[in-house]
């Protein structure tokens, strides 16, 4: 993966900021435009570069605008909800249902590499009530883990640990990110 | 006046999942524990509210900026309230906080991530 240059960056980030002020505006007036631009200018010039590190236009993509859409609206929504039932029970039984807490090592699937996907995999677990990602690391052989702090550990085995906390928003944001 | 029964049905939910994480995080014993309830608030909680109010707005016949805008508070929230979560779990854990109860196991503290 190369660096992209320093304009792809820029441009990359000013699009993403003019978006958000178009909808925020949502208005098409020249003076929004400009005043809009003229931010947004000053805006990438300075923090493109923490936002973007390679393959500047990766994301702008229809396929994958909607795959991110589909992935947020159906995948994403169906475990928020299953775990926010969970963790009300938890919350409301009498001895706070005896949870039992801990900081499991999963390991990440091998086919995400980028940092734009484990970051999206970790905010996705940590929107998941009862799982929090502390931290990610690299181990010599180039495979990354997720140190996941879990509010009721049911599954001691790191493997299927994973599979439980994360294993089906991970394979719909493989397909996304790569 | 169905349209009036699912936007009530849907704030009931987010209320309920409000009360949820503010309890959970009056009754947890600790940092970790707090965090996690409260993740409830910035989720289900947050999210039923503000489909009850784009509901709401659509049949109201608003103008389009209203639901738009009432998305990118979704959007805004859901991408923020992570990463705030992971540091104060994170900087919790490394100040030195310990659990009110033995963790059933700790991986992190025994590999030492620098």
């Amino acid at each position: 993966m190369e660096k992209p240059s320093k304009f792809a960056v820029w441009l990359s980030t000013f699009l993403f900021c003019m978006l958000f002020w178009l909808l925020l505006t949502w208005s098409v007036e020249p003076v929004e435009l400009i005043l809009g631009a003229a931010v947004s200018a000053v805006v990438a010039a300075f923090s493109g570069r923490f936002l973007i590190h390679n393959r500047a236009f990766y994301l702008y993509n229809p396929v994958r605008l909607v795959m991110i859409l589909v992935y947020n609206i159906f995948i994403f929504f169906w475990e928020i909800i299953k775990a926010n039932v969970n963790m009300a029970r938890i919350v409301l039984s009498p001895n706070l249902g005896n949870y039992q807490a801990g900081i499991i090592r999963i390991p990440a699937s091998p086919d995400i590499k980028s940092d734009y996907g484990q970051a999206m995999v970790s905010n996705s677990i940590t929107l998941t009530p009862g799982t929090i990602t502390m931290d990610v690391a690299e181990d010599e052989e180039g495979n990354n883990y997720y140190y996941v702090h879990w509010i009721d550990v049911t599954e001691t085995d790191r493997e299927k640990a994973g599979e439980v906390i994360k294993g089906r928003m991970e394979r719909w944001i493989g397909r996304i990110w790569k | 006046m169905a349209v009036r029964i699912i936007v009530d049905i849907l704030l009931a939910i987010g209320l309920f999942f409000l009360i949820v994480g503010t309890l959970g995080y009056i009754r947890m014993p600790d940092v970790f524990g707090r965090l996690q309830a409260s993740t409830c608030i910035a989720t289900l909680g947050t999210i039923a509210v503000v489909l009850a109010g784009i509901v709401y707005a659509i049949v109201d016949g608003s103008e389009v900026i209203a639901y738009v805008k009432l998305g990118l508070i979704l959007v805004l929230i859901m991408g923020t309230n992570p990463v705030s979560n992971h540091a104060l779990c994170k900087a919790a854990y490394k100040m030195g906080i310990k659990p009110a109860k033995e963790l059933v196991m700790d991986d992190y503290k025994e590999d030492e991530v620098e």
